[in-house]
C-alpha cells in the first residue's frame, strides 16, 4: 500500500507526486485499485468500471503540471473519467496519472487560439469541484482540442446535453453480469439502499413511545415535497392538525423528531423558519404544536429554538415573509441565534481555501492566507452551534427545536452534527450512513442544487458546500477524539469525492420525493454498498472494539486554537504536503499482533479443555478479576 | 464566589472573612499557631493553609487571597458560538446556564475563586485553599476520597503543589491597583478578570509599589497565568496585594545565584549514577563518544590536564569547558592560541562523527570583533577540521545570518506566552478571531521550521560524507540547537529516554548553553534599554523542535510529550543544578566556595514518584532488536572504555581534577579503534515548512481549561496503546506459563465469551437489542444515566475500560473533578509497567 514506508529513509514528504487520483494515493478514494473488483479489465492503464466507455483518445497531449511542469503523455476521455498518462521519460521515474471522474469537473474552458504563441499556450483548462484546477496544452494544429471539449462538455455535463448521469450506466450495465455477486453483496447485509430504514431508526430511539408516533401522513409527499415520507411527531398532534402547522411554516417544513435521547425523552426536532413576516402573524396551531414538543418531555418546562442564522440575517428574513419565533408569542421557549452565515458566505470561503491551497502554498504567509479565509471561524461556528444544543438536550435535558431558513443546509449540519455528538451510533460506519441518509438526504438537503451534478452552470448561486462543511466538521471532531470514531479520514474523503464524482445514486437529486421518482433504488448502486463490501480500509484503527460503547456524548472545543485546517483534503494534490501517519501503522501492527495471540491462545485453550474435563473450564471462568 | 455567605448574617458579611471561611468539619484550630503571623485573629483559620515547606526553606510572606483559574470552560463555548453576537438572548442563555446547578459544573467550579492563603517562601510561590473542595464540583459524592483521587490524575511533584510555583518560574507581575473606593472582594475579583489597569512590576528597577493593590496576575515562564485578589481590609490594616507583590519583588528576582534556593535547600543527597545517561563529565565519556561514532582523527582534551590552564594567570583567558575534543592534527598548545581569537575561546569542538567517512559535526564561534578583519586564524581552524575528515569535504554552515538571533527568539517567545494567556474570556475570543494571524506574528513556528530546516541541511550533510561546521557568534545558543537536533535526525540512540539525556549533557551542559542567563534564574540589572537581553528560552525552541519531530515520527521515539514538558518545568526547579549554570567552571564554584549540592535533573525519581515517571515513555516506540535499555540492564551497552560510565558521573568531582585521574595529556581514541557504531539506515527526514508544523498544545495551553478536550486528545489514544501493549504482555505470559486465568478482558471480548463477573453486569442491565444487525444496549441503565457528562472511566467491576474522561493535557491541566476512581490509574500503570518490556519483545520483524 505504501510503498515509501519499507524504504530506510523517513521521508515525510511523499515523493511521488498525487496530484491524481491514482490508486497509490492513500488520500483518493476514486481510484482504480478498487474499481477494478468488479471492472472490466481490458489493455488499458485503468480498469474500467461496468458501463465505462471510452469517448475520446488524444495520444499527444501535454499536460502542465503545477508541480513537475509539462508533461507529455496519452489523454482518454470516458462518460466516466479524464484519464491522463505520461509517457515515462526514464525508466525508473513513475508515469504521472491523473485521474478524474468527470462529475468533479465545474467548468471547461479553451484557452489561448489557434494563432497563440508561446509553448503550451493553446489547449483547455479544466476547473474542479474538488479543489484543482487541470490544464492540457494541445497541438495547435488540426483544432486538436475540438473533440476533447466536445466530449468532455457533453459527458462530464450532461444534464445540460440532454444525457443521463454515469450513475444509471453503471448501475445498468452492473446488473446482468454481477447479479450474482450483487445478490451476494445484499444479502451479506451490503446493499446500501437497504442500510436506512426510518421505521426501525425510529424503533431504535424508541418511538412509538407515549409521547411521539410514526407517521406515514407524507407518503405521497402531499403535505411537505421536500419532506420524507415517514415523520416521527408528538402523539398529541393530529394529521389534520399537522397539515394546519405546515402552513405556517416555509415551504410546509413543520417541526419534525430528528433524535431522541431514549432516557430522558429530551429531543431534537427540525423544521424550517416560521412565517412571521413584518406583521408579526402568529398562528395558534404553531404555537400549541412547540408546546406539544416540550410537553413530550417530561423532564424540562422549557423548548429551546436554536435558530442557525445570525440575529440580523433572521430578522432580514421577515421582509420575505419570514422570520423567528417570538418569545412572546411562545409560552416557555426561548431563542438563540447561531450565528452561521449563509451558503453564498461558505461558498466564498471555500473559495479562498482553495486560492491559499492550490496549487501552491506561500509558507511564509500561510497562516494568515487561512485566517483570512475565515473557513476554520464557520467551522468553529458550526461546532460551537452543535455543542450548544448537546448542552441542552444532554445537560439540561431540555428539548430542542433547529431551523434555519428553509431548514434544509445549516438546519441538517447542526442536526447531524449534534446528534453524532450525542449517540456513539452514528460514530459508527453503519450509523452515520443512516445519519447522512436520515439528516441529509431524507429531510431534503438539496444535493443536486449545492453539487450541480451534470449541469454547466458553475456559477449558480445555488452551489455551496455546506455538507462538504459538515464533513470537514466532522474530521474536526474525530480529530479532537481519535478514538471515538469507527471510521477513518480516508472514509470521510471517499464520501467526499463521491458526493461529485456521480457513480453512485447516493447523492443524486434534491429530495426523497425525486429520487422515488427517479427508482434511484434500483436505477443506481448506492455508494454505501461499495463502501460496506471493501469496509477494512475506512476502519479507525484506534476504535476501541473490546471497551462498551465509546464516551457517549462528545464536547468538541469550538475555538479556532482546537480547529485546524483539514491539509488532508484540501491539500491533498500538493505533493508532501499529506503528512503521513506512520502512528496507524504501529497501531495496526500491534492489532493483529493481538489477534495472533487470541488465536494461539485459544488453540491452546482448545487443546486444554479437549485434554482435561469441565471442570477446569469452570475454575477458569472463575477467574478473578484484576 | 462564597458558598458560604448565604448562611451568615448580613452585617458580618461585610467586613470579615469569617462569614466567607465557614469551618470545616473536624476544625483544626486547636493546633494553629495564631500569632505566627500577626494578622488579625478574624483570619485565624486562613493560617491553617499553610504552605509544606522543605528542609531549608522559610516563608517570607504569606495573605488571604483569592486565586481565580484562567478561563472558565463554559463562558468561551457560549461566546464561542459568535464573537461579534450583540443580542441580548445568548447573554441571558449563558447565564441562566450558570444558574441551573448541575448544568455547568466544570463552569461553575472555575468561575469560582478558592480561598486561602497565598505564601511566598525563598522557594516557591505557594497558594493553600482553605477550603480543597473549591475547586471541585459540589456534587462530588464522596469528598474526601474523590479530591484524594482527583489528584491521582496529575503529575504529581514532590517538591510543589498543583497551586505552586517556584520562584524561579515567575517571569512577570501586574498589579492591579485599588480603583475609588474601597473595593470589596467581589469587585476585586471583577478587577482580577478584567485587567483593565494592569501595571508591570519591574523589580530590576527597584520601583516603588504605589497605591493598594487588590489583584495580581503572575505570569509564569512555563505558560502558566496565575491571579489572585485580595479582600480589602479597613485602612488600619496591612495590604496584602501590597506585602505579596512585594515580597515577590525582593524573591523572585535575585541579583545573585547564591540567593537561589538551591543553596539554602538542606536535604541530603546520595549522588547515585544514572544508568545509561552519559554526563560528559569525564574524559572518558567523551572518549566513548568518539569511539562510538568511530571518530579516529580527533583527540580528547581535559583542561585539568593542561598545564597552561591550570595556570591561574594564564586560565582566565579562556572560558573553556573542563572537557573538549579537537582535531588530532592540532597540538594542545596550537590549539589554545588559536581559540583566544574566537567568542568564548571557542574554537572547533568536536561534537559527533557519522558514517565510515569520518564526516563529524563541528562547532565554531565567529571570531572575536577585534580579530574579524583578518579570517586568517578560522582559516587555519577549519583546514585543521577538514584534515579530519576523510575524503577533506567541509561545510560551514553560517547559523546567524540564516537563524533568528536569541533576542529573537525571546521576542517570539514573549508574543506566543501572552496568546497562550489570555486573562480573561472576552481577551480569548479577542485572540481566538485572529488566531492564526497572531500566531504567526509571533514568528515562533517560523523559528522552530528554520531550526528544523537547518538541522535538516547538516543531517544531509553528514549523510552526504561531508563534515560540517556550524558556526554562530559564540557557539553556545542556537549551535546547541541546531547541533543536538541534528544528531537526533541520524542516531536512533539519541532517541532512547537514556541517549536524549546523554545528547542534552553532551550538547546543552557539557559544552556549556548559558541556561542561568537565558533561563532568566539571576536578574541582571543592566542598563535601562536592554533589562533582559540575556533572557531568551533557547531551550524551549529546541523542545518545541524535538516535539515537532515526535508529532512527524511517534513511533521513533522513546519518550513521550509529558517528558518533554516536564523537561521544560524542570529548568524552573533550582534543587536540580542541571540547568541552573552557565559554564561548568560556574557550577564547580557553586560546588567549592558555596557548598551547592549537585543534583542531576535526570535523576526524576527526586521529582516524580515511579507512577508519573511512566508517562515519559512512549507507548508507540518501536525499539530495533538487540537494543536493549540501561535501565533493564543496569550497564551502559558495549564500547565501555575503562572504569565505566558510573564511576566518573559523580559531578562533585568536577573541575577540580580530583578524581578524574588524568595518565595521559589526552586519550587517543585510536588505541580502541573501531568502526562507528551508529546505524546508517535510521535517519529521519522531516517535513519543515511552516504548514506542517503545529503548536504544542500540551506544553502552551496546559493551564487553559477552556481548550481542555475533555475524554479526547493525544492521552486518550496513548492509553489505547498501552492497553494494547498490556494485553499483548498478559497474553504473551499466559502462553508462556500454559496459564488461562488472567487474560485480558479484550479476549473475551473478542472470542464473544463473557467472565463470570461480566455476566452477572450484564443480566442487571437492559437487553442488548440489535438494529440492523448492530448491537446496540440500550441508554435507559439507571447507572449510567446519572452520570452526564462525567461518565465513570471504569464500569463498575467490569474491567472494561471506557477511555473517556481524561484530559487531553493529562498528566497536567486540571485533574478530572469528581469521580475518578483509582481503577484508572491502576490500570494505566500496570499497562505502562509492561510497558518495558513489550516493546522490546515486540520489534518490528517480530510482527508479521
Amino acid at each position: 500500500m505504501d510503498a515509501t514506508s519499507n524504504q530506510p529513509d523517513k521521508m515525510a514528504s511523499k515523493t511521488a507526486s498525487s496530484n491524481s487520483l491514482d490508486s497509490s494515493s492513500k488520500s483518493s478514494s476514486l481510484g482504480s485499485k478498487h474499481g477494478a473488483e468488479n471492472g472490466v479489465l481490458r489493455d488499458t492503464p485503468f480498469a474500467y468500471l461496468e458501463g465505462e466507455e471510452d469517448q475520446d483518445q488524444k495520444n499527444d497531449v501535454t499536460y502542465v503540471c503545477p508541480y513537475r511542469g509539462p508533461v507529455f503523455g496519452a489523454l482518454t476521455i470516458t462518460n466516466y473519467r479524464l484519464y491522463f498518462r505520461s509517457l515515462p521519460l526514464r525508466d525508473q521515474e513513475p508515469p504521472l496519472v491523473v485521474d478524474v471522474p468527470l462529475g468533479v469537473i465545474a467548468r471547461v474552458e479553451k484557452i489561448g487560439g489557434a494563432t497563440s504563441r508561446g509553448e503550451n499556450s493553446y489547449g483547455i483548462e479544466i476547473f474542479c469541484k474538488d479543489m484543482r484546477n487541470l490544464r492540457f496544452a494541445h497541438k495547435q494544429q488540426n483544432h486538436s482540442r475540438r473533440t476533447v471539449f466536445e466530449k468532455l462538455q457533453a459527458n462530464a455535463f450532461p444534464l445540460s446535453y440532454s444525457g443521463k448521469l454515469f450513475a444509471f450506466a453503471h448501475a445498468a450495465a452492473a446488473q446482468p453480469t454481477t447479479s450474482n455477486a450483487n445478490a451476494a453483496a445484499v444479502s451479506a447485509g451490503c446493499d446500501g439502499w437497504a442500510v436506512y430504514e426510518p421505521l426501525a431508526e425510529l424503533r431504535r430511539l424508541g418511538v412509538p413511545n407515549d409521547m411521539w408516533r410514526a407517521t406515514k401522513l407524507n407518503e405521497s409527499y402531499g403535505i411537505c415535497d421536500s419532506y420524507p415520507a415517514v415523520w416521527a411527531v408528538p402523539k398529541a398532534a393530529s394529521d389534520d392538525f399537522l397539515r394546519r402547522v405546515a402552513q405556517f411554516r416555509s415551504r410546509c417544513r413543520l417541526p419534525v423528531l430528528s433524535w431522541m435521547n431514549p432516557r430522558t425523552q429530551a429531543t431534537i426536532t427540525r423544521c424550517s423558519q416560521p412565517l412571521v413576516g413584518v406583521s408579526g402573524k402568529r398562528n395558534a396551531d404553531d404555537e400549541t404544536y412547540l408546546s406539544y414538543i416540550m410537553e413530550a418531555n417530561a423532564q424540562s418546562d422549557k423548548l429551546t429554538i436554536m435558530d442557525a442564522r445570525p440575529s440580523a440575517n433572521a430578522i432580514a428574513n421577515k421582509a420575505k415573509g419570514g422570520g423567528y419565533e417570538s418569545e412572546d408569542a411562545y409560552k416557555n421557549v426561548e431563542i438563540n441565534f447561531l450565528d452561521i452565515h449563509n451558503i453564498h458566505v461558505m461558498r466564498e470561503s471555500l473559495r479562498k481555501v482553495k486560492e491559499a491551497c492550490y496549487p501552491t502554498t506561500d509558507d511564509s504567509k500561510w497562516q494568515t492566507a487561512i485566517d483570512s479565509t475565515l473557513w476554520l471561524k464557520h467551522i468553529r461556528c458550526v461546532l460551537a452551534g452543535a455543542v450548544r444544543i448537546v448542552d441542552k438536550v444532554e445537560t439540561m435535558s431540555t428539548s430542542v427545536v433547529v431551523h434555519c431558513s428553509d431548514g434544509w443546509d445549516r438546519t441538517a449540519q447542526l442536526t447531524a452534527l449534534s446528534m453524532l455528538l450525542l449517540d456513539p451510533y452514528y460514530r459508527t460506519v453503519r450509523g452515520f450512513e443512516v445519519l447522512i441518509e436520515k439528516e441529509w438526504l431524507s429531510f431534503g438537503h438539496k444535493f443536486q442544487q449545492r453539487i450541480g451534478h451534470g449541469d454547466n452552470k458553475h456559477s449558480d448561486a445555488d452551489r455551496s458546500p455546506v455538507f462538504l462543511q459538515f464533513i470537514d466538521s466532522v474530521w474536526q471532531v474525530s480529530h479532537q477524539f481519535s478514538n471515538a470514531f469507527e471510521f477513518n479520514e480516508h472514509f470521510l474523503i471517499t464520501i467526499v469525492d463521491h458526493l461529485y464524482s456521480c457513480r453512485f445514486g447516493t447523492f443524486l437529486c434534491n429530495t426523497e420525493a425525486e429520487r422515488v421518482a427517479e427508482d434511484l433504488k434500483h436505477k443506481t448502486t448506492s455508494l454505501w454498498t461499495h463502501i460496506n463490501s471493501s469496509l477494512d480500509q475506512y476502519l479507525n484503527p484506534l476504535f476501541p472494539s473490546f471497551t462498551h460503547g465509546a464516551e457517549p456524548v462528545l464536547r468538541p472545543i469550538a475555538s479556532v486554537r482546537a480547529v485546524r485546517l483539514w491539509k488532508g483534503l484540501y491539500c491533498r494534490w500538493n505533493p508532501g504536503l499529506c503528512a503521513p501517519q506512520h502512528g496507524c501503522q504501529r497501531t495496526r501492527e500491534l492489532l493483529s499482533k493481538q489477534d495472533q495471540l487470541f488465536k494461539h491462545v485459544n488453540e491452546l485453550r482448545l487443546k486444554l479443555t479437549n485434554r482435561s474435563n469441565n471442570m477446569q473450564t469452570t475454575t477458569r471462568l472463575a477467574s478473578p478479576m484484576h | 464566589m462564597a458558598t458560604g455567605s448565604n448562611d451568615m448574617p448580613d452585617h458580618r458579611k461585610r467586613n470579615t472573612f469569617t462569614s466567607y471561611v465557614a469551618p470545616m468539619v473536624g476544625d483544626l484550630r486547636v493546633t494553629a499557631d495564631t500569632n505566627e503571623w500577626c494578622l488579625p485573629s478574624d483570619l485565624r483559620d486562613v493560617h491553617l493553609a499553610k504552605p509544606r515547606l522543605l528542609s531549608g526553606e522559610q516563608i517570607v510572606a504569606s495573605a488571604p487571597a483569592y486565586m481565580y483559574s484562567p478561563i472558565a470552560p463554559m463562558e468561551s463555548s457560549s461566546s464561542n458560538s459568535s464573537p461579534n453576537i450583540t443580542n441580548n438572548s445568548s447573554n441571558t442563555t449563558s447565564q441562566s446556564n450558570g444558574n441551573n446547578g448541575s448544568a455547568n459544573r466544570l463552569s461553575s467550579s472555575h468561575k469560582e475563586a478558592s480561598f486561602g492563603l497565598l505564601s511566598v517562601t525563598n522557594f516557591k510561590l505557594a497558594f493553600v485553599p482553605l477550603h480543597a473542595r473549591n475547586l471541585l464540583p459540589a456534587s462530588a459524592s464522596t469528598s474526601a476520597a474523590a479530591a484524594a483521587s482527583s489528584s491521582d490524575l496529575y503529575q504529581e511533584n514532590t517538591f510543589l503543589g498543583r497551586n505552586e510555583v517556584t520562584l524561579n518560574n515567575i517571569d512577570q507581575l501586574y498589579t492591579i491597583a485599588e480603583q475609588g473606593r474601597a473595593a470589596s472582594a467581589l469587585q476585586a475579583a471583577r478587577m482580577a478578570s478584567n485587567s483593565g489597569r494592569r501595571k508591570k512590576l519591574e523589580p530590576a528597577k527597584q520601583q516603588h509599589i504605589n497605591g493598594r493593590i487588590v489583584a495580581l496576575h503572575i505570569i509564569c515562564k512555563n505558560f502558566r497565568l496565575l491571579k489572585f485578589a485580595f479582600q480589602q481590609q479597613d485602612s488600619k490594616l496591612s495590604d496584602y496585594g501590597k506585602l505579596i507583590a512585594s515580597a515577590l519583588a525582593r524573591f523572585a528576582f535575585p541579583m545573585r545565584h547564591d540567593l537561589s534556593f538551591a543553596y539554602a535547600y538542606r536535604e541530603p543527597y546520595y549522588a547515585t549514577p544514572i544508568p545509561g545517561v552519559s554526563m560528559y563529565a569525564s574524559k572518558n565519556d567523551w572518549a566513548r563518544e568518539l569511539i562510538r561514532c568511530g571518530a579516529t582523527e580527533w583527540q580528547v582534551v581535559s583542561a585539568s590536564a593542561v598545564p597552561q590552564l591550570q595556570n591561574r594567570l594564564q586560565a582566565c583567558k579562556y572560558t573553556l569547558p573542563p572537557h573538549f575534543v579537537i582535531p588530532k592534527g592540532c597540538e594542545v598548545e596550537r590549539f589554545l592560541q588559536l581559540s583566544l581569537a574566537f567568542c568564548d575561546s571557542r574554537a572547533a569542538f568536536w561534537v559527533y562523527s557519522y558514517g565510515s567517512g569520518g564526516a563529524s559535526l563541528v562547532r565554531l564561534a565567529e571570531l572575536q570583533p577585534a580579530s574579524q578583519q583578518d579570517n586568517k586564524l578560522e582559516n587555519i581552524m577549519l583546514e585543521l577540521v577538514r584534515k579530519c575528515d576523510e575524503r577533506r569535504q567541509l561545510k560551514l554552515l553560517q547559523l546567524t545570518d540564516q537563524l533568528p538571533s536569541i533576542q529573537d527568539v525571546q521576542r517570539a517567545y514573549q508574543k506566543l506566552r501572552r496568546l497562550c494567556t489570555p486573562e480573561t474570556p472576552e481577551k480569548f475570543m479577542l485572540q481566538d478571531d485572529k488566531y492564526l494571524g497572531l500566531l504567526e506574528k509571533t514568528n515562533w513556528l517560523l523559528y522552530v521550521s528554520l531550526c528544523l530546516r537547518h538541522a535538516s541541511e547538516a543531517a544531509a550533510t553528514l549523510r552526504a560524507s561531508i563534515t560540517c561546521v556550524l558556526q554562530e557568534s559564540n557557539g553556545r545558543d542556537l549551535c546547541c540547537v541546531i547541533s543536538s537536533l541534528t544528531q537526533l535526525l541520524l542516531d536512533p540512540h539519541f532517541r532512547s529516554i537514556d541517549g536524549f539525556q546523554s545528547l542534552v549533557q553532551k550538547e546543552w551542559i557539557a559544552l556549556e548553553h548559558p541556561f542561568q542567563r537565558r533561563l532568566g534564574h539571576v536578574c541582571v540589572a543592566s542598563g535601562e534599554q536592554a533589562p533582559d537581553s540575556e533572557q531568551s528560552p533557547v531551550f524551549l525552541l529546541f523542545l518545541d523542535c524535538v516535539w515537532q519531530l515526535l508529532q512527524q515520527f511517534p513511533d521513533e521515539f522513546e519518550f513521550s510529550q509529558t517528558y518533554l514538558t516536564t523537561l521544560w518545568d524542570a529548568c524552573f526547579m533550582p534543587i536540580f543544578d542541571s540547568f541552573q549554570f552557565d559554564s561548568q567552571a560556574q557550577r564547580a564554584a557553586a560546588v567549592n566556595e558555596a557548598r551547592l549540592v549537585l543534583r542531576p535533573v535526570w535523576d526524576w525519581g527526586e521529582q516524580f514518584s515511579d507512577k508519573d515517571k511512566l508517562f515519559f515513555s512512549n507507548p508507540l516506540y518501536q525499539r530495533q532488536r538487540g537494543e536493549i535499555t540501561a535501565a533493564q540492564q543496569h550497564h551502559r551497552r558495549s564500547l565501555a572504555v575503562g572504569g565505566g560510565a558510573g564511576g566518573h558521573n559523580n559531578s562533585r568531582l568536577l573541575g577540580t581534577g580530583a578524581g578524574a585521574s588524568p595518565s595521559r595529556y589526552t586519550i587517543n581514541p585510536q588505541l580502541f579503534a573501531t568502526q562507528s557504531s551508529v546505524p546508517q539506515d535510521r535517519y529521519l527526514q522531516p517535513a519543515h515548512r511552516i504548514l506542517d508544523l503545529a503548536v504544542w498544545e500540551q506544553c502552551y495551553y496546559r493551564w487553559l481549561p477552556v481548550l481542555d478536550i475533555r475524554g479526547g486528545g493525544q492521552p486518550q489514544v496513548d492509553l489505547f496503546h498501552r492497553l494494547l501493549l498490556s494485553n499483548i504482555a498478559k497474553l504473551q505470559r499466559s502462553i508462556e506459563l500454559q496459564s488461562f486465568d488472567e487474560l485480558p478482558d479484550a479476549y473475551y471480548d473478542s472470542q464473544g465469551e463473557t467472565r463470570q463477573q461480566q455476566q452477572q453486569r450484564q443480566e442487571e442491565d437492559q437487553p442488548v437489542e440489535y438494529v440492523d444487525g448492530v448491537e446496540r444496549r440500550r441508554k435507559s441503565n439507571p447507572a449510567t444515566a446519572a452520570a452526564n457528562g462525567l461518565q465513570q472511566v471504569v464500569n463498575g467491576g467490569g474491567g472494561a475500560l471506557q477511555l473517556s474522561t481524561l484530559s487531553s493535557f493529562f498528566p497536567f491541566g486540571n485533574p478530572i473533578a469528581g469521580d475518578a476512581p483509582h481503577e484508572l490509574y491502576d490500570i494505566l500503570s500496570s499497562s505502562s509497567e509492561l510497558l518495558l518490556d513489550t516493546s522490546s519483545m515486540l520489534d518490528k520483524s517480530s510482527i508479521v
